[in-house]
């Protein structure tokens, strides 16, 4: 996808911004964060002075929540910075399709076949042989900053 | 590997068995496949009986290693076997051993020497307990004939040696382990304290005095010097030795020590320096032999005849000998005759006028260790000085100097720290050097000094002249640390955790620093305050034009220094006005010019200046501003409106002038003078940190955690604080203001709980009530609106809703633990209006593991504080909410894989998942203590509650999402078993009722728990395993079916005999620490009572194993006395337990040794 797409897609999105802006010392451990245009989840905050007698900045390394990428960025603390807009929707499964894509069900009761199968393989080899074994999975779904992606599984059916 | 055991070994067996041991040591050192090499060394101490395998290799093999393993294997095995070895064969392994050494005492191989000597010391001590004294003294007879240097200087040498093992083998922090009771080590130490080191003193001292003339010789190096050095070390070692016994004795003997000398246990805890306590039988041996002359007489001979060899100071001769003339001067005790310390003083004065050369004139010795002379001998003589100090008082330390100088020792501790300080000045480096070892030892000295012994101040012990040298060495000090300030501004390394970490860790040192100021308080309190104004005034002029940064850091150096000074730090309680400031400036009338108020004032009054914009801007940096908050924080804990004032003023009649001028201090920031004032511009100022320094946590931190939470802790203040328009100000901005949302969590909570504190400041319950309400209303509102929102779902991920509703769950968890019983109706209608959203947001944010972690520990704390004041309906309530919040969790949680292509954050999701578990935990906890604190006024049974089902209920929930990978974590390890043993201990009945499969777990997890390598864990368990058997026992003896029947028949093993077996196998053949024994006794006890059968099979099946059948019939007997001896009976009470620990204890003893090693 480019990233007019993006733009696009945002637009159509009821006016749900991406981003928001939030001062960095406020930005904690655990939270989200924009790094060189990544959405990351922090996993570590640190402060620190300019010089002896200026003011505090924050140091921030974050894991892009999509490619597990590992980034950095030092801001001032009092200055503003981005954070994502991350949701996470529950879908049950309904169908895997052949050239990868699953088949989901929305909570108004429309599929929703637009998502590829996760690349990590523990979690893809979980999904496919629960499906196969006609167990009644639900998969999370987690999108941020015009990006989606399965990030969680859950079995609610009978064993 | 029976093959080294010594039945039929003929020499070919023995010198194949020596060649393997040698191809292994050998191998082992050259790597070649090591892990062979390791099994075949190990299966010689392994192997029953190797000793003439052993011995063979000793005295033929001529690898060393070779010889280094055999006297390894000695030990290991004689330790094991040792109470199947006949008295003949015990001592013939000591005997060999030490003939050993004594033939071979001149091999070049020491460190065999080394280890057989230390083989022999061990094994000594194995049997000193069963030797008869004619035994020891044959043995001794050898060493002390050797020591006397019959046998040459190498036998000499060697017989100190093994001494110096023995010794060490005895003291209790150097001993090995032999797998035996304490008590035993504790005999032994005793028994050659009483009747032995004495002894070997003299023996040491006399194998020193016979080769003290040859070493005094002009010649060069001799072999005579190498039993000195041991001799010395040895006399070492024994005043090392914790002398016991003089404490029994200075019972009877109550006023051996008057004036003078101190011996209280307080001084000798307080400093790092050892007292030196053998009681009078020593005092011929130490003191009046001329012991102390002759070494004296011996250092400074060899110093002189070395005096052109740098080389020499560091020499083990010297170095041993200084260190023994450095313990000698923290002699004390009853060594001493009652005599008013006369004797003392006269030890102390001949130690140190032979030191004094060491340090003495200081200028010249600080000039010549800095033109490369070795700095040890001058860090001795500092050593000498603080342990002369911690054996006396500051009067007798000054005065040992006067009998031969002009001045007081005082001044010479002055000069010398003086020189040391310039030292330090000069070269400024971040690297450890002589200087600031020297430093911190002279400052300990001072401390040591200075610290006042009992509550009336030890600074009026100062002689005049004392305290002239310390308000010397204060303004040097000063002057140092204001140099190395603006020196530091230059070398800008940016970043490091400032001022938490500087502070505490300079704290030690300020302190000293506080205590050299306050001994000359008079002079230093002007001086600091003339240095501030100095800096204000440099300040003030060169605004805008000249960098102030350097000021600015000295300024920083100078608010923490005058803190320490000014005030103590109170450490949870209220500290007082330290007594030098109380009892000094008596010629203060009025009370605007004493010299603290002084002081004092122009310091606030600076700091008020901060709240001009355009000043704060130009002066106050965040670092600056941080000093400025910590200072006011210690400042206001001791001075602002002091719970003295009060008393002082009713003390009218006392009308002399030091308690008037003490009053004048008091009152003047009292309550009713200028405390309302300094309050208000106290809290102006910290409104100001928390307004117009955004995102410096680190300042607001302080000002949060430290200033404002010294302020609401005390009662005087908290009845101005809610008067005061200033703080009505605070607490509309925390209410309304947006800038007070952007504090960091932490600072967040702080401040909720400072201002639900301040409530205590109101009147009556009504008005705290009322003011928390007034407080919180729109918290609660915003999270009631925020949940009942219909698109909720949607806008509750928004970044900026989540950053609210966290920054509210922070406050409210902060008013929650504040909630004390005046405010708790209050926290608990907060509570309950917003229990339907915290369910609610749990469910919206079940992904947000941040948000979930505040609303679980809001509500932990909430319940925390809640639970003993409920009455049952309300309690009924809360515990229905927390049961729905438990399966609410859990519903969300178990079954769920979370994958993600970082392994950090999969770690992480894991370290978030045991941080809930553990809030949950600590939630069950408090709902377990309702059963044990309540306040209410009816019981919770009245409303047919049952607060152990309710937990078990809950523990239900909860135990499947702990796994025990997740009990790796150690605190949740700790929570969760101190959770079950707790609930085992008190309601063992309502195990029964759970489910078969959360049964397992929890049985499971014990099982865990037992082989946990943490003590504790070990022994809660163990006591968890106690509760449950005795319970079930005493059910069975009460004829009922106990729990076996109660659903739980379906495992495949009884519970119980798997728990036997378990601990069996783990008494017997696991490792652990002796102090489990009497825990796995009680856990023990009951078990074999519930599972006879199993447990006669199990002894059975352990004597059919062994081969051997002497052991066999030991191993029968002691199974046998195990279970009979000491009158044990089949009943569960206190005096049975006891006997059965001892059986136990006595049975391991017994046979764990050769068990051990099948």
């Amino acid at each position: 996808m480019s990233d007019e797409e993006h733009h696009f897609e945002s637009k159509a999105d009821a006016g749900a911004s991406k981003t928001y802006p939030q001062q960095a010392g406020t930005i904690r451990k655990n939270g989200y964060i924009v790094i060189k245009n990544r959405p990351c989840k922090v996993v570590e905050v640190s402060t620190s002075k300019t010089g002896k007698h200026g003011h505090a900045k924050c140091h921030f390394v974050g894991i892009d929540i999509f490619t597990a990428k590992k980034l950095e960025d030092i801001v001032p603390s009092s200055h503003n910075c981005d954070v994502p807009h991350v949701n996470r929707v529950d879908y049950q499964l309904i169908d895997i399709s052949e050239d990868g894509f699953v088949s989901l069900l929305t909570d108004s009761g429309d599929t929703k076949d637009d998502l590829r199968l996760p690349t990590d393989e523990s979690l893809l080899k979980q999904i496919k042989d629960g499906f196969a074994e006609g167990k009644d999975l639900v998969v999370s779904v987690m999108s941020a900053m015009g990006e989606e992606q399965i990030c969680a599984l859950k079995d609610i059916g009978p064993k | 590997m029976q093959g080294f055991s010594d039945g039929g070994a003929d020499l070919a067996q023995l010198q194949t068995n020596m060649r393997n041991i040698e191809v292994a040591c050998t191998s082992i050192q050259m790597h070649i496949n090591p892990a062979a090499a390791e099994a075949t060394i190990l299966s010689l101490s392994q192997s029953p009986q190797p000793y003439t395998a052993c011995r063979f290799i000793l005295e033929n093999s001529q690898v060393p290693n070779a010889r280094f393993q055999a006297a390894g294997a000695i030990r290991d095995a004689a330790i094991r076997e040792w109470s199947s070895l006949s008295t003949e064969e015990r001592r013939s392994l000591i005997s060999f051993c030490l003939c050993f050494v004594m033939q071979h005492a001149s091999s070049p191989e020491g460190y065999v020497l080394a280890k057989v000597s230390s083989v022999a010391a061990q094994l000594m001590k194995r049997g000193w307990l069963d030797f008869s004294e004619a035994e020891k003294e044959a043995f001794f007879y050898q060493v002390n004939q050797a020591i006397l240097g019959a046998h040459g200087i190498d036998v000499q040498f060697i017989g100190v040696n093994f001494l110096e093992s023995l010794v060490s083998e005895f003291s209790p922090s150097t001993s090995s382990a032999m797998g035996l009771p304490r008590e035993f080590h504790e005999q032994c130490r005793t028994s050659l304290e009483l009747n032995y080191l004495k002894m070997f003193y003299c023996w040491a001292r006399d194998a020193a005095l016979s080769v003290t003339n040859k070493i005094m010789e002009p010649n060069a190096v001799i072999p005579e010097v190498k039993v000195c050095t041991a001799a010395l070390r040895l006399m070492l070692q024994i005043l090392n030795w914790e002398f016991r016994n003089d404490t029994t004795s200075m019972k009877a003997g109550i006023d051996v020590f008057s004036a003078g000398v101190r011996h209280d246990n307080a001084s000798s805890k307080r400093s790092e320096c050892v007292l030196v306590q053998p009681g009078p039988a020593w005092f011929e041996v130490l003191i009046s032999s001329g012991h102390v002359s002759w070494l004296l007489g011996l250092y400074a001979a060899l110093r002189q005849k070395f005096s052109r060899e740098g080389y020499w100071i560091d020499c083990p001769i010297a170095v041993s000998a200084r260190k023994l003339i450095v313990q000698l001067c923290s002699l004390t005790g009853t060594i001493f005759p009652s005599d008013n310390g006369k004797m003392q003083e006269n030890h102390l004065l001949q130690l140190l006028s032979g030191i004094l050369q060491w340090i003495d004139p200081p200028d010249v010795v600080s000039k010549a260790i800095e033109e490369g002379k070795s700095e040890s001998e001058m860090l001795d003589g500092c050593r000498a000085l603080l342990s002369i100090a911690t054996a006396t008082t500051p009067f007798v330390f000054d005065q040992l100097l006067k009998a031969i100088r002009p001045c007081g020792t005082l001044s010479l501790l002055s000069t010398l720290m003086c020189e040391v300080v310039k030292v330090l000045m000069t070269n400024n480096t971040d690297e450890e050097t002589w200087s600031w070892e020297a430093r911190d030892i002279l400052l300990d000295t001072w401390t040591i000094l200075l610290v006042p012994t009992d509550g009336n101040g030890g600074d009026a012990l100062l002689p005049p002249e004392g305290k002239h040298a310390a308000a010397n060495l204060f303004s040097m000090i000063v002057e140092s640390e204001l140099k190395v300030a603006s020196a530091s501004v230059a070398n800008d390394d940016g970043d490091s955790d400032y001022l938490q970490a500087s502070i505490s860790a300079m704290d030690e040192r300020l302190s000293s620093y506080a205590l050299i100021a306050r001994a000359a308080i008079d002079v230093t309190i002007p001086l600091l305050t003339r240095l501030f104004s100095e800096r204000f005034a440099r300040l003030h002029q060169g605004r805008g034009v000249i960098d102030p940064t350097e000021t600015l850091e000295e300024l920083y150096s100078l608010l923490l220094i005058t803190g320490h000074v000014l005030a103590d730090e109170g450490e949870g309680e209220t500290p007082l006005v330290p007594t030098a400031i109380q009892t000094h400036f008596a010629d203060v009338v009025e009370a605007e010019k004493h010299p603290v108020v002084v002081l004092s004032g122009s310091i606030i009054r600076f700091a008020e200046q901060s709240m001009d914009p355009e000043v704060r801007a130009n002066v106050f940096s965040p670092r600056l501003m941080e000093a400025v908050i910590w200072f006011l924080a210690r400042w206001s804990h001791t001075y602002l409106m002091p719970l003295e004032e009060t008393n002082c003023l009713s003390n009218d009649y006392q009308q002399h002038q030091s308690m008037n001028s003490k009053k004048a201090l008091l009152s003047f920031f009292g309550e009713h003078n200028q405390g309302q004032v300094v309050l208000d511009i106290i809290v102006r100022i910290s409104v100001m940190t928390l307004v117009s320094y955004p995102g410096e946590k680190d300042l607001q931190g302080l000002t949060c955690h430290h200033l404002l939470h010294t302020l609401v802790h005390r009662k005087t203040i908290c009845f101005q604080l809610v008067s005061l328009e200033s703080w009505r100000n605070l607490a509309n901005a925390f209410t309304n203001e947006k800038s007070l949302f952007l504090l960091s969590s932490a600072n967040q909570r702080s401040l909720a709980q400072t201002l639900v504190l301040s409530a205590s400041g109101l009147r009556n319950s009504e008005a705290a009530n009322q003011y928390v309400k007034g407080l919180m209303a729109h918290m609660t509102t915003y999270l009631v609106e925020l949940s009942n929102r219909s698109d909720l779902k949607s806008v509750a991920h928004q970044p900026d809703i989540i950053m609210s509703v966290s920054c509210l769950l922070e406050r409210l968890r902060g008013a929650a633990s504040a909630a004390g019983p005046r405010r708790q109706r209050a926290m608990y209608e907060i509570g309950i209006s917003v229990m339907n959203p915290v369910l609610h947001l749990l469910e919206v944010y079940k992904d947000e593991s941040a948000v979930v972690y505040l609303l679980l520990k809001f509500i932990v704390d909430w319940v925390d504080g809640q639970i003993s004041y409920l009455e049952s309906r309300e309690t009924a309530a809360v515990i229905d909410f927390c049961m729905r919040l438990l399966q609410l969790y859990s519903s969300h949680n178990i079954g769920k894989i979370s994958i993600s292509l970082s392994s950090t954050l999969l770690s992480e999701a894991k370290t978030e998942k045991y941080k809930d578990l553990r809030a949950l935990l600590q939630l069950l906890s408090s709902l377990c203590s309702k059963d044990l604190v309540d306040f209410s006024s009816d019981s919770v049974e009245a409303a047919g509650i049952n607060i152990s089902q309710v937990v078990f209920f809950g523990l239900h929930i909860v135990t499947p999402l702990i796994s025990l990978e997740l009990l790796k974590y150690p605190k949740l390890c700790h929570d969760y078993f101190s959770l079950v043993s707790h609930i085992l201990e008190v309601y063992p009945e309502t195990l029964a009722q759970l489910n078969s499969e959360a049964f397992a777990h929890i049985i499971g997890t014990l099982d865990f728990g037992l082989h946990h390598q943490d003590l504790e864990v070990v022994n809660m368990c163990l006591g968890a395993l106690k509760a449950l058997a005795a319970y079930n026992y005493r059910e069975i003896c009460a004829g009922k079916t106990g729990l076996v029947s109660a659903g739980l028949g379906n495992l495949p093993e009884g519970i119980f005999s798997r728990f036997l077996r378990s601990l069996l196998q783990l008494l017997l053949f696991e490792d652990y620490s002796p102090d489990l024994v009497s825990a796995a006794a009680d856990a023990l006890l009951p078990l074999i009572l519930i599972e006879q059968g199993l447990y006669q099979k199990l002894g059975n099946e352990l004597i059919e194993r062994q081969t051997n059948p002497a052991l066999k019939s030991r191993l029968a007997n002691a199974l046998h006395s195990l279970t009979s001896s000491n009158h044990l009976s089949s009943r569960l009470d206190r005096v049975n337990y006891q006997r059965f620990r001892k059986n136990l204890n006595s049975f391991l003893v017994e046979v764990r040794g050769f068990l051990r090693t099948i």
